[in-house]
């Protein structure tokens, strides 16, 4: 079936054309791929032909430029902003878009700007998706009365108390293609026996002020002043957060057996140090490697190891060496665990090495590790601490910032110190004011850390975009923090680092928020590492209901787990009982432009997928996929259900294998 | 593009007999659906009435085809009720009720126009698909939205103060476009263009 096609826009009569170029002899030409049709191509034809009108008429075309969704001002300020030479050797700009597109234009640069289409009516306003009902958005929906037909938009007259009499053979008396839509209202009506209720009802007058002025322009601020709010795109996902909130973090007893991945960070999976049968104490070291990048691992508990061998992991595909310790409940303690010192005691290189020993990675998922992360060669002025926690659900941070304010703030200085910078920020979401309140508390007469709100949106918590926000400093694609001189934290990690260095306990305990749909003890639970969810489950009774997916991390980017023999790792952060997304398959992109508006990193989603299905990896590169932070907002918002972030992560995966 | 409001309580509560389906669609999350007000005035009827039958959280009920897909995963609450709130915007209720056309289908929210086309954040500037462009004629500011009255060859003389007569907050359209003709410096030449009557079958 072919989809229905809403373009916006045809290009003029070539007379029209003539006209309108007659006194402008060097055209810069910016063309919008069309909104609302299949993506098919991502070549228009208008532009070919435009060129080719313009070469017939003497004129010199000082360049072109096709953009996505030039009404998206945003961006296409951006790009213009990068085209600028180009455009100011040119008489005027002709723009090749539907009315919204040139207006843009023409509010972005100061030369003359040439609408060279006519946009296509397409009558009442469509919805999302390529739809043929339209809605009139009168303000004050008939709907219910009519039976779901619509009389402002079905009616060619709009009536909204009955049909105007004029119909013959039940077609109206304007075009005999269109239906009387009054009869089809009524006959629909009939066949649910509801035709008396309408007839019945008072006649209604149609208030046509419902669209005011004032009501769009308070609208229309409102919605463009969110949408902005610190960085571009991200969405406001339902929170949730009361679940969860007020209840303080409390020990879940160390199981009978745990179970250690020897890869719970970012880098080389460790060698382990133990053997079957071998005695182990909590807080020994069992894993370590000497790769540059990696983190060793701890026992989290005492006992007796029954197994050193490849297990199933949560976050990756293959199974990873595990050793496998049988908890003796004797609680010994590792004669490593001692106090490596203190803030004032510690210079920096002792707290890299605690942070080191320790096996610190970080704990808002990533998992990459920290004291590789402080030893950077680049110049670094900032330690931010990101107490954001945007996913729904989680609770895990904001329950150590409440219950653990001093630590954290410890944490945040031997950071500091650590990488040998004087300010430290915590940034935490405006939805967390209790945390804020007392970490401010905390910090009052501090010059050298910064307790800063910041409005919640997700994906705030994405390292780019809270430095955009909290330090307005811009990380160059492709690039990490260092590269503007800032180290990000998790609050977690904060903790973890405060820990190593004043009881030299290693990582081997987390707080995890369980909640979500089905569970009947949520809470915030510190948890030993190796811990099973199976255990989790059980003991928090876990019932996942129908059409529900259990996910281990958040809401939204947490990873969904079927098999519960998997362990509690370092950047477990929550282990939620979410909505399971309808299991549709994907349909062609009809160029929407949502994933455009949503995306925090300012690609284009919906090019990457396209270029990703065509094989063309050269374009996926170039447009950018290596700078997806894959925080799935386009795939949330997709209108075509596309798996986005699947096709995403695959695409990196081929073209990182194809340059080996 | 378009935007969703609930309707006033009072109009949905006759709606709510015993066996009613409500049906939200939370789409087009960027364009703030009101999601809260909606779970607030759930939790109400809730109380209200307890053998409300239950509850279908969509989104896209706009997407015809994947709609129809949806409603085989709920066919048993679906055959179940009696009615269907719809909580979404014209487009959404018109497509259901057109799915389901023996079922009651009932709209729960008043749907409004914001400028700009569906797919992004309200535009500050408005197309009517009038079908002929005049933008290169009055500087790139379109007399069809930006002027109350749709003039194409003037304004006026309504305005008081730059703002338009049928509201204070709207600013006069020609008189920007005459403010941003005046400093290109062809005031004179643009005045002398004739200018055609607008052919409204060309948006019909």
């Amino acid at each position: 079936m072919p989809k229905l096609d809403f373009t916006k826009y045809k290009l003029k009569s070539k007379e029209e054309l003539a006209d309108i170029l007659a006194l402008k002899k060097r055209i810069f030409v910016l063309s919008c791929n069309k909104c609302f049709n299949e993506l098919t191509s991502d070549l228009e034809p208008e532009t070919a032909e435009l060129n080719i009108l313009l070469n017939e008429t003497g004129k010199t075309a000082t360049g072109s430029r096709a953009l996505d969704f030039l009404c998206n001002k945003f961006l296409t300020e951006k790009t213009l902003s990068g085209l600028k030479e180009e455009v100011a050797g040119a008489d005027a700009v002709a723009v090749i878009a539907c009315g919204v597109g040139v207006q843009t234009i023409a509010g972005i640069l100061n030369v003359p700007v040439l609408p060279i289409a006519d946009s296509v009516f397409q009558g009442g306003y469509h919805g999302i998706s390529l739809n043929a009902e339209k809605c009139g958005a009168c303000g004050e929906c008939y709907l219910t009365l009519t039976g779901g037909i619509c009389p402002v938009v079905d009616c060619s007259k709009g009536l909204i108390n009955g049909p105007c009499g004029g119909a013959k053979n039940g077609k109206c008396e304007v075009s005999k293609d269109k239906d009387c839509a009054w009869e089809n209202i009524y006959n629909r009506l009939k066949g649910q026996n509801r035709e008396k209720v309408f007839i019945l009802q008072e006649p209604k007058l149609r208030n046509y002020n419902k669209n005011s002025a004032e009501f769009m322009d308070s609208y229309v601020k409102t919605i463009q002043a969110k949408r902005n709010e610190g960085f571009y795109g991200g969405l406001y996902p339902e929170e949730k957060k009361e679940l969860t909130e007020k209840l303080p973090i409390t020990k879940i007893t160390a199981p009978e057996i745990v179970s250690i991945p020897l890869q719970q960070h970012a880098g080389a999976v460790c060698e382990a140090l133990v053997k079957k049968g071998d005695k182990v104490k909590a807080g020994q070291r069992i894993g370590e490697s000497k790769a540059a990048i990696s983190a060793f691992v701890h026992s989290s508990v005492s006992g007796e190891v029954l197994a050193v061998e490849p297990k199933k992991h949560p976050l990756l595909p293959e199974p990873v060496l595990t050793v496998v310790i049988k908890n003796d409940k004797r609680d010994e303690v590792s004669f490593a665990v001692n106090s490596k010192g203190s803030l004032e005691l510690s210079a920096k290189e002792d707290i890299l090495k605690a942070i080191k020993e320790a096996g610190i990675v970080g704990m808002g998922g990533a998992q990459f590790p920290t004291h590789i992360k402080l030893n950077s060669n680049k110049p670094i002025d900032t330690i931010l601490l990101n107490g954001c926690e945007c996913e729904p659900l989680l609770n895990a941070d904001y329950r150590l910032m409440v219950e653990k304010p001093e630590q954290i703030i410890l944490g945040l200085k031997l950071l500091m110190k650590a990488a040998g910078v004087n300010k430290g920020i915590i940034a935490v979401e405006d939805n967390k004011p209790e945390a804020l309140r007392i970490l401010k508390a905390k910090v009052e007469g501090d010059l050298t850390v910064e307790v800063v709100p910041v409005k919640t949106k997700y994906p705030e918590g994405a390292e780019r975009m809270l430095i955009k926000r909290v330090l307005n400093r811009e990380v160059p694609r492709g690039g990490l923090p260092l590269e503007v001189g800032v180290i990000v934290n998790n609050i977690g990690t904060a903790l973890a680092v405060y820990k190593a260095v004043y009881t030299g306990e290693p990582l081997i305990s987390r707080v995890v928020t369980v909640a979500g749909e089905g569970v009947e003890k949520p809470g915030n639970y510190e948890i030993k590492t190796g811990m099973l969810l199976s255990e989790i489950v059980n003991i928090c009774g876990i019932n996942i209901p129908s059409n529900y997916e259990l996910k281990m991390g958040g809401a939204i980017m947490g990873f969904v787990q079927t098999d519960f023999e998997v362990p509690v790792i370092k950047g477990t952060n929550g282990i939620v009982v979410v909505r399971k997304k309808d299991d549709l398959t994907a349909e062609p992109c009809i160029k929407c432009g949502r994933c455009v508006n949503v995306c925090p990193m300012e690609l284009k989603p919906h090019k990457l997928v396209f270029y990703a299905q065509a094989e063309n990896w050269e374009k996926v590169e170039n447009e950018g996929v290596f700078n997806c932070i894959e925080c799935g907002c386009c795939e949330d918002i997709c209108s075509s259900k596309s798996h986005m972030v699947e096709i995403f992560k695959k695409s990196k995966k081929i073209i990182r294998e194809r340059k080996k | 593009m378009l935007i969703t409001q609930l309707k006033k309580k009072e109009e949905i509560l006759p709606f709510l007999k015993a066996k009613t389906l409500l049906v939200a669609c939370f789409g087009c999350k960027e364009v703030f659906f009101p999601e809260k007000e909606y779970q607030n005035i759930k939790e109400e009827f809730k109380k209200l009435y307890p053998d409300l039958s239950g509850e279908i959280v969509l989104d896209y009920l706009c997407n015809e085809d994947y709609t129809a897909k949806r409603l085989e995963l709920y066919r048993q609450e679906i055959e179940k009720a009696e009615t269907m709130v719809v909580f979404a915007c014209g487009v959404g209720v018109q497509t259901l009720a057109g799915l389901l056309a023996s079922k009651t289908v009932l709209a729960g929210c008043d749907t409004f126009y914001l400028p700009g086309f569906s797919g992004f954040t309200p535009s500050s500037y408005d197309c009517e698909q009038c079908g002929e462009c005049r933008l290169s004629s009055t500087a790139g500011i379109c007399p069809v939205t930006a002027c109350s009255k749709g003039l194409l060859n003037g304004p006026c003389g309504g305005a008081k103060n730059g703002k338009c007569e049928v509201s204070k907050i709207k600013e006069c359209g020609w008189e920007n476009i005459m403010n941003k003709i005046t400093t290109t410096g062809k005031v004179a030449e643009k005045l002398k263009e004739s200018v055609s009557i607008r052919d409204y079958k060309k948006s019909q």
